[in-house]
């Protein structure tokens, strides 16, 4: 894996609009290298790997394999409270975006669960309904705010939440993988209840968990994961879905694997998939947002299929 | 000495009785069956011996400790709790679950891994996802988990359901077995009164209330059945015994 992943990285600094060779570049080249496709590989790999990881925690904690940052709304609420963030700011206090993105993380979380669950507890199908409901009115809002938006700079930083990497440079790079490190400490400090939330609350509670706390602090290390991704790059789905599925299909579902490989997956999915964008219609740049839909959208409804039986019942 | 005992332990779902004045006392060792119609508090009994419910009056105690006393690890070092649904809905693999059953006791292994696969007869399988066994092995993985755990007292809610014949005999002749040789306390729940019969002793209850407390050839008689499940003065209870 780290060799695959190894082998992304080459790739990635080498293509794009203009090929290098990495072994012998001209004075230009290596400042396209070190200024400009460096810094979006870092924001790539920390994003991707943000998500990896928040998408396998909500789907163990949730116990649903269609749970992921994007499809539970959580994404949505980071990036519209970050988006008011900037317009308040008029773009000048770019440090604040990843705290904004946590608060609107938080609360998006809050609302879904609270939407998701009955008397019994929360419903695996209430649950994403409830997220997708409120996903894409935080969308809408956002998309809202973006029309309305005036000034150049704001706008172009608008537009960058949308899920396109061209921008990436390190002024939130520092603050993120802060947020990033913590929440990924926290989901490796709470892997056993990863694993026995997964089993239902019942089984937690015989294993001498405490279930609901378990579930706040994990969900907690999700949202600071989607605000980190948020921050860094905007909104971009499927690679929380993806990721750990194909992980777990590796390696089995205990969370002490699942959730590093789900973070070098998912950063080497994001990087390939930016890579990719930038590379095969110059010099047209396709966001990494659109490749990873294009590439996760099959696969979202392969996985239904899987998930109700693979037939008409 | 008892390791599970209940004390006049009473329970309502908000103003519901569920649960009224049932007393009893698990000796080490004891394959205890639960018997009762749907709604008759099985369930909640189980729950309330395994701490996830509290009475609101009595007491239930695990070795001499009231059950909500005990805390997180010292919990489930000592007793071990199935519920009756078990859904994985991640592809965990057998050897993860024994582990997770592991992990909850981090001391004083009762049995390895090996040891409490081959215990419910799926040695070798550590590496089989959940979702390529039966039911039966399924069941039977998840009984791996709690033994794992290493405590001495087993809680299992309807332990049997959803299996065949054949499985449900293999499952019980398990359980007793592991009874015997680790001097375990197991209490299951099940519906099945001809397996009831290979037990060691048979509590039932009707709307929560203890109707019968012994040896299951002694006290399964036809008027007791009749009354268990409200069944018709004419029904013949000798076909289901």
């Amino acid at each position: 894996m780290l060799g695959c992943l190894g082998v992304v990285l080459l790739l990635s600094l080498s293509l794009g609009q203009q090929t290098i060779n990495l072994l012998d570049p001209d004075p230009l080249q290596l400042k396209i290298v070190l200024d400009l496709r460096l810094p979006r590989i870092v924001v790539a790999l920390l994003m991707g790997g943000s998500l990896g990881v928040a998408g396998a925690i909500l789907q163990g904690v949730f116990r649903n394999p269609l749970a992921d940052p994007y499809v539970l709304g959580t994404s949505s609420g980071a990036a519209l409270a970050a988006a008011f963030g900037l317009l308040a700011t008029q773009g000048t206090e770019i440090w604040l975006v990843p705290l904004l993105a946590l608060t609107g993380a938080l609360v998006t979380s809050a609302v879904v669960v609270s939407l998701g669950r009955d008397a019994w507890g929360v419903r695996a199908e209430r649950l994403l309904l409830a997220g997708v409901g409120i996903g894409f009115f935080l969308s809408a809002i956002l998309m809202l705010v973006m029309s309305l938006a005036q000034a150049d700079g704001v706008k172009r930083a608008l537009l960058w939440m949308a899920g396109d990497l061209a921008g990436a440079d390190w002024s939130v790079v520092p603050m993120a993988g802060l947020l990033m490190v913590v929440g990924f400490v926290l989901a490796l400090a709470r892997r056993r209840g990863l694993n026995a939330l997964a089993l239902g609350d019942e089984v937690a509670f015989g294993l001498g968990l405490e279930p609901g706390r378990e579930r706040t602090l994990l969900v907690l290390a999700a949202s600071l994961l989607t605000a980190a991704s948020v921050a860094l790059g905007g909104i971009v789905g499927f690679v929380g879905l993806m990721v750990p599925h194909a992980v777990r299909a590796l390696v089995g579902a205990d969370a002490r694997r699942v959730l590093p490989l789900s973070a070098i997956g998912g950063g080497m999915l994001l990087c390939l998939a930016d890579t990719v964008g930038r590379s095969v219609l110059p010099p047209v740049e396709i966001p990494a947002g659109v490749v990873t839909a294009l590439i996760g959208a099959p696969w979202f409804l392969i996985m239904l299929r899987r998930a109700t039986g693979g037939g008409l019942r | 000495m008892s390791s599970l005992r209940f004390d006049q332990v009473c329970f309502s779902y908000g103003n519901a009785p569920c649960v009224v004045q049932f007393s009893c006392n698990l000796a080490k060792g004891e394959l205890v069956g639960l018997i009762g119609a749907n709604g008759s508090g099985k369930s909640t009994l189980l729950r309330l011996g395994a701490g996830l419910l509290t009475p609101t009056m009595g007491q239930v105690e695990l070795d001499s400790k009231p059950v909500r006393l005990w805390k997180g690890e010292e919990r489930a070092t000592r007793l071990g709790y199935l519920p009756q649904s078990i859904e994985a809905p991640l592809p965990f693999r057998v050897g993860e679950l024994v582990e997770m059953g592991r992990a909850a006791a981090r001391k004083d292994h009762l049995l390895s891994c090996r040891e409490v696969l081959a215990a419910v007869g799926l040695e070798g399988h550590e590496q089989t996802p959940l979702s390529q066994i039966s039911g039966g092995e399924r069941r039977r993985a998840f009984i791996a988990m709690i033994l794992a755990q290493g405590g001495k007292t087993l809680l299992l809610d309807e332990p049997l359901a959803g299996l065949d014949l054949r499985y449900q005999y293999e499952l019980l002749t398990l359980l007793r077995s592991l009874c015997q040789a680790h001097n375990l306390t197991i209490l299951l729940s099940l519906h099945d009164l001809i397996l009831a019969r290979n037990l060691d002793r048979l509590l039932v209850i009707r709307q929560g209330q203890l109707l019968a407390d012994g040896l299951p050839t002694e006290i399964l008689t036809q008027r007791l059945v009749q009354q268990t499940f409200d069944l018709e003065p004419g029904f013949q209870v000798a076909n289901v015994l």
